[in-house]
């Protein structure tokens, strides 16, 4: 369910304000912390520096970012469902707990296990279709190994 | 150079990336949801192994098969395989439900090939003058030429202005990370080694265009294809009369493909549609577009198709990507060792020459397999992506790893999965991203040097005719794109 922000009211807050709100926060953290991230060495050159483009390309980004959530606020926006964004967190632990874990238990069975997580999520029920990531993973596994030589975890 | 080009062809392997290419690039493009990005992105690791030209042409098969393989899903099933089929729909759809399935797949594999050839001679022509053009350039007409290719995607490349701003200057600020171009210092590093070389492209494509898309089914979760049936495919044949009474739809279509193809960060689908509205627009039966006029068929595909070759002009000769799948296919010359730019056509010509020539001659292998996988092709329409997204999570782990084998890329690419998925459902579009991204840091560079060249005296960004040219286009780009902001009627 959208909710329509048009009449001079603030809009509930969806998709669009969460985006826009994320990227003001890391932009204004990168701000923050420009001066300690990047060092100069003055050596008597004129013209900019190292920090003066990043601190341009944030300070612009700054205040784009905060016209569309100003703009935001005041239009229709995609509303979050919890449910359905349970699904998309679930997806992306999956594939982050297969990375934490490969150096661990290797390439395949990360892999593999990430697979079936996102075959599950993404509604399959077949055991055949449930299968094939186990066989996708065997595959990338096995050619990256000895047809590609990368040296896989 | 032509001659020696031709004999690097005669290679089986060259032959075989060209049938596996196409062959996949039509597999792909008619599963809808899954584009040709997505598909080229996930098969550059797959080239690391392989000489420079069978691997991109492989890739460059895929863009072509794939452009043509989603105007199948479009006319069978009315579902645009990818976005510049979406005006293919319109006629084709009609036709297939009135039993012209096999017709209409015909004048649009016909009218592909048509814009492919025209855009190939097109590119031929045009990418090595503009090259040798460019190799004049300093880092302060290299610096205006980018601020022009970021400013024409800000405000030409369709959608909000303000929303293609934003992601122009996310990429420009991803691009920051690493070590400074001049100085060599590092940046947002946060004391991390790894931190040091930079979002890496690969992985960021891959996260972009494959990992967020496996995140999108994941929060839609609803098949992008019901239960519609297929209307029956007959027994038909287009005759040459018909495609060359079409002859002027076809060049006119594939011009305007070609010249807005050259425009960075307009895509295909802005062009489909300015040439079917034309070829309606000129037709003396413009009542039958949209009830199944073949013609509305051929203007949108040979359009699409055009844009191929247009946008590897700026791509290849001056390193500026056209759109999203040409930043990737930028990103695969850049890998295989072809850094794209005014030395390319210099160091790698018979190279280069070679890569076109098979883009050109590559329309034979299209047309036959287009022709023997028409059948094919409606089972697998009916493919599910939720049946492959698992896979290509798996595969889009494997990319971005062994691009450096190494873990943190793969990082990089969930991270870029993530914000691609948060952009994608936020409606921000992710080529002036990637474009952003690319162009940032060389922008950046050209401006510094410019700027030491001068003793900080802006004056060298207005000194020579290529930067005043340059100056000229933004403020005309500028002009334009107001004027056509005033004209649009409000809501």
């Amino acid at each position: 369910m959208s909710t329509n922000g048009h009449g001079g009211g603030l809009a509930r807050p969806g998709f669009r304000s969460l985006t826009a709100g994320l990227l003001l926060a890391a932009t204004a953290c990168g701000l923050y912390t420009l001066n300690s991230q990047i060092e100069v060495f003055g050596f008597g050159a004129s013209g900019p520096d190292a920090r003066s483009f990043p601190r341009a390309a944030l300070w612009m980004l700054a205040a784009v970012v905060a016209l569309r959530l100003i703009l935001s606020l005041r239009q229709e926006d995609d509303t979050l469902s919890a449910s359905r964004l349970r699904r998309v967190i679930i997806v992306a632990a999956s594939a982050a707990l297969a990375l934490w874990a490969m150096p661990r238990i290797g390439f395949f069975a990360g892999a593999a296990g990430m697979g079936i997580v996102v075959a599950l999520i993404l509604g399959e029920r077949k055991p055949l279709l449930l299968g094939l990531p186990i066989v996708v993973a065997a595959i990338v596994a096995y050619g990256g190994h000895h047809g590609l030589n990368i040296p896989l975890p | 150079m032509l001659i020696d080009a031709f004999l690097e062809l005669l290679n089986l392997w060259v032959l075989v990336a060209a049938l596996v290419g196409i062959i996949s690039g039509i597999i792909i493009g008619a599963i809808p949801g899954l584009g040709p990005t997505m598909a080229i992105a996930l098969l550059i690791p797959v080239t690391f192994s392989m000489e420079p030209i069978p691997a991109i042409i492989l890739l460059l098969g895929v863009y072509q098969g794939a452009i043509f393989g989603g105007s199948i899903s479009a006319v069978l099933l009315n579902v645009p395989g990818t976005p510049s089929s979406a005006a293919t729909a319109i006629d084709g759809f009609a036709m297939a439900r009135r039993g012209e399935g096999g017709r209409a797949l015909r004048f649009a594999l016909y009218a592909s090939i048509f814009g492919n050839i025209f855009s190939c001679l097109v590119l031929m022509a045009l990418a090595e003058p503009l090259a040798r053009f460019a190799l004049d350039f300093g880092p302060a007409e290299m610096a205006m030429l980018m601020l022009f290719a970021l400013l024409v995607i800000v405000l030409f490349g369709g959608g909000s202005k303000l929303d293609a701003l934003i992601m122009v200057l996310v990429g420009a600020c991803a691009g920051i990370v690493g070590l400074d171009p001049i100085s060599g210092t590092p940046r947002f590093t946060f004391g991390s080694f790894a931190f040091e070389n930079g979002f890496q492209l690969i992985p960021v494509l891959i996260g972009l265009f494959a990992m967020s898309e496996v995140l999108l089914q994941a929060f839609d979760r609803e098949p992008l294809v019901g239960d519609t049936k297929v209307p029956p495919l007959q027994s038909s044949v287009v005759r040459f009369a018909e495609l060359w009474r079409m002859r002027a739809t076809l060049l006119l279509s594939s011009v305007i493909g070609t010249f807005v193809g050259i425009l960075p960060g307009i895509g295909s689908t802005v062009p489909a549609f300015m040439s079917y509205n034309l070829a309606r627009a000129r037709s003396d039966a413009a009542e039958q577009f949209g009830n199944g006029a073949p013609e509305g068929i051929a203007a949108p595909e040979a359009a699409n198709n055009a844009v191929t070759g247009g946008a590897l002009v700026p791509t290849l000769a001056l390193g500026i990507p056209g759109d999203a799948v040409t930043a990737v296919i930028l990103g695969a010359f850049m890998l295989h060792g072809l850094a794209p730019g005014p030395f390319l056509f210099r160091d790698h010509g018979v190279e280069v020459y070679a890569i076109f020539e098979a883009l050109l001659l590559s329309s034979i292998p299209t047309v036959i397999l287009g022709l023997l996988f028409f059948r094919v092709a409606i089972h697998v329409t009916r493919i599910q992506p939720r049946h492959l997204l698992p896979a290509i999570a798996i595969l889009a782990i494997f990319g971005a790893f062994s691009v450096n084998n190494s873990l943190f890329d793969v990082w990089v690419m969930l991270g870029a999965g993530v914000l691609g998925f948060l952009f994608q459902r936020s409606g921000f579009p992710l080529p002036p991203l990637l474009i952003g991204l690319i162009l940032g840091a060389p922008f950046e560079q050209s401006l510094r040097q410019g700027l030491l060249t001068s003793g900080g005296g802006y004056g060298i960004f207005f000194g020579s005719p290529i930067t005043v040219g340059l100056v000229v286009l933004i403020g005309l780009s500028l002009a334009i794109s107001l004027a056509l902001s005033l004209r649009k009627p409000r809501p």
